[in-house]
């Protein structure tokens, strides 16, 4: 079972970024992100980021979600194995099911969910644990799991898988994925290479 | 070739004795960095691992300068494994034929190119040149020269830690690359020209050699 990440890997472009360039909202995104350091864990600075975020309506933010170009060769991968394949994302639920229901994953991803009142996000309900996620599926299958990302937020699913790919072709690996990847690789054309000799 | 291969470069370990700082596979050999001079030979070849461990982002960086399409290999317990250990996760769901290359390893590049064209499973032996070899015991018949053991003590050519076996036919272990080649021996012996990178006296050497169009004085 494959298991991708959204953010940076299937998108080609970091999404919750691309809102706030799309948007009013950069100045004060890159004000959060000035503070941010390492030892900031991950979903600290994600959820201020969603509350920064979260007064722009949330079909403003699918138009701007669908319209962030992707990674075609990985997405091509998911489209032919899609009963193998998996998303699993932080972005909330409301803001990218339009783009799994685009790419014929609606009924195959894991997000963030939010609390949604009109066209609003209002709140979180839950924060998504990427290792759970994993974990669910690789109990129910017993499958060969097989985990590609690149953020701190995806050791989560590293470590629980038995191959975790490193994908370095949209930004820089993050030190904790280079800390427990088995593999890592910095080409689109590769990684699509190796995923098929795991099918 | 008709058969699709794998190659896997094993670049995991610290080379201490050479006291440069950095794993083996970054000593700079004329100008050039001893990896990019390996990969320099493998441009045919679409399916390269390297393995890391020590100073992995320094050996990704310097490879990725190069080429971006190696699929990089990581061996975290590159402290308590040898070759074998990183060959052994190099290997796994690899091509119907992987060939084992040591990091330290300089190959004469039409020796290489040889073992290479050929789709021939071997095991590859030097004239021995190094202080503390790896033997490889043969055996003639026919006219073709067969590996049939490896020993501390006695052979007539030197392990160089080269092979081009079928994947399927290994057996994972973390001790030498040659340990995993026992259980295949006998396998025909290709006579390389090698100067692995171990000691200050064998970087000189190897300097000498490369400068020299890959062989000796």
């Amino acid at each position: 079972m494959f298991f991708f990440d959204l953010d940076a890997t299937i998108t080609k472009a970091e999404i919750l970024q691309e809102i706030a360039e799309k948007t009013d909202k950069k100045e004060q995104i890159d004000a959060l992100m000035k503070n941010v350091s390492e030892d900031v864990p991950f979903y600290h600075t994600f959820i201020e980021k969603i509350m920064v975020l979260k007064s722009v309506p949330i079909s403003t933010v699918r138009n701007i979600v669908n319209n962030i170009s992707l990674s075609d060769k990985i997405v091509e991968f998911i489209r032919e194995n899609k009963d193998r394949c998996y998303i699993v994302t932080s972005v909330p639920d409301v803001w990218v099911d339009a783009l799994m229901s685009e790419l014929g994953m609606q009924e195959r991803y894991f997000s963030t969910k939010a609390i949604s009142q009109g066209d609003y996000v209002v709140g979180i309900e839950q924060i998504i644990d990427k290792g759970q996620a994993v974990r669910q599926i690789v109990e129910e299958t017993g499958c060969l799991s097989v985990v590609t990302g690149d953020g701190n937020n995806d050791a989560q699913m590293m470590v629980v898988a038995d191959v975790s790919i490193g994908y370095g072709g949209v930004r820089a690996v993050s030190p904790t994925v280079l800390k427990c990847a088995t593999h890592v690789v910095y080409s689109e054309d590769r990684l699509c290479q190796f995923l098929r000799q795991l099918l | 070739m008709s058969v699709s291969k794998t190659i896997v470069i094993s670049c995991a370990g610290m080379g201490t004795r050479l006291g440069i700082g950095t794993t083996k596979a970054l000593v700079d050999i004329e100008g050039k960095p001893l990896i990019i001079r390996q990969l320099e030979l493998l441009e045919d070849f679409k399916d390269i691992r390297v393995v890391v461990g020590y100073q992995m982002e320094k050996v990704i960086e310097v490879v990725n300068s190069y080429r971006k399409d190696i699929l990089f290999v990581t061996n975290h317990n590159y402290r308590n494994t040898g070759t074998g250990g990183s060959f052994s996760l190099g290997i796994k769901h690899a091509a119907d034929m992987v060939v084992a290359l040591d990091g330290d390893l300089l190959v004469n590049p039409e020796d290489l190119r040889r073992v290479l064209s050929s789709d021939k499973e071997c095991v590859c032996g030097a004239v021995p040149y190094t202080e503390d070899p790896m033997y490889m015991k043969t055996l003639v018949q026919d006219g073709k020269t067969y590996g049939v053991g490896f020993s501390r003590e006695e052979g007539e050519y030197e392990w160089t830690g080269l092979a081009q076996v079928k994947t399927k036919k290994l057996i994972p272990g973390d001790r030498h690359v040659c340990d995993m080649m026992v259980p295949l021996l006998p396998l025909e012996m290709e006579l390389v020209r090698t100067k692995e990178i171990d000691t200050m006296a064998d970087y000189e050497n190897a300097v000498m050699w490369v400068r020299n169009g890959y062989k000796d004085m």
